[in-house]
């Protein structure tokens, strides 16, 4: 009993120290791409891309904080560009269903690349399968969701 | 984004700093103690058994029965309890790998779905497609790895 103990008190404080060490400095390096404008730059650079989903720019903005920082920040910026910009349901419908699929990418990506798993393989797949997705919705979703919302 | 742009000083480290030890705390928190428990269960025959009962599911992902475990954790739980399951049980690479890309799409079900929900969404619609988009994926993955 008291190696199994041993055994799982080293295994877990191991796992969590591994995990840390990448996990800290990436959280710092956003910190600071955020405070240097750069996620507001990069956001508003790849905004333009929503297009293809047949979306308003503006909603891209929102898309693009929620995929890097995560979901309830995403939720956020989702209510206020909503708010501001006046976007239509559908815009808000496909930002939800990309991001339900893809959000805080680096943070889960820095977990899992802690184990081992490549960061490349993980962030691209999850990007391009998310973007898969809400094209085809993008195709589906009807149009009367165009009007309007008031959140 | 607090400050204005352009602008770091030592109060961007220090935010830095806390957001990363969060993490690592809410990590901690659920990975330490779920390590225990399926340490636990590895020194007695409940992991076999429960290993032994979902192999045929899991062998679509060419994955092993007791990694269901690291699946229901993380859609129930969150990924830091996955996390905790995956590194307590001894899997290969592409094993992790697999679990890491079915997890990204999907996790942490009943607060994520809360958040959907309240933007407009259908639960069962968001349900529906994480928990498709991470089969989907588990099955590609297992043959392209």
């Amino acid at each position: 009993m008291l190696e199994v103990l041993k055994e799982a008190a080293v295994g877990s404080l191991l796992s969590v120290k591994q995990i840390a060490v990448i996990v800290i400095p990436i959280m710092i390096a956003m910190e600071f791409l955020k405070d240097l404008g750069v996620l507001d730059r990069i956001a508003g650079f790849f905004s333009p891309l929503v297009r293809v989903f047949g979306m308003r720019k503006e909603s891209g903005f929102p898309l693009v904080i929620g995929i890097i920082i995560g979901l309830s920040y995403g939720a956020g910026v989702i209510f206020r560009t909503a708010r501001e910009n006046r976007l239509p349901r559908r815009d808000l419908y496909l930002i939800t269903y990309f991001l339900v699929a893809a959000h805080a990418v680096f943070e889960d990506t820095a977990i899992f690349a802690a184990l081992g798993v490549s960061s490349a393989l993980l962030l691209t797949t999850r990007l391009l399968v998310a973007a898969m997705f809400t094209f085809l919705a993008s195709k589906l979703m009807r149009h009367e969701l165009e009007k309007e919302v008031n959140l | 984004m607090g400050s204005p742009p352009g602008s770091v000083s030592l109060d961007t480290l220090k935010r830095g700093l806390q957001s990363g030890l969060e993490v690592t705390w809410q990590l901690a928190r659920i990975l330490i103690p779920v390590y225990f428990i399926v340490t636990f269960f590895k020194h007695t025959p409940i992991l076999e058994i429960v290993a032994r009962l979902f192999a045929p599911l899991m062998g679509i992902f060419g994955l092993p029965g007791e990694a269901a475990l690291v699946l229901v954790l993380g859609n129930f739980v969150n990924l830091y309890a996955a996390i905790g399951a995956i590194v307590s049980l001894s899997l290969s690479l592409k094993e992790i790998t697999v679990l890491a890309i079915m997890l990204s799409f999907c996790h942490s079900l009943p607060v994520e779905t809360a958040l959907a929900k309240k933007i407009g969404l259908s639960a069962v619609n968001v349900i529906a497609v994480r928990v498709g988009l991470a089969v989907l994926s588990g099955i590609a993955f297992n043959f392209l790895l």
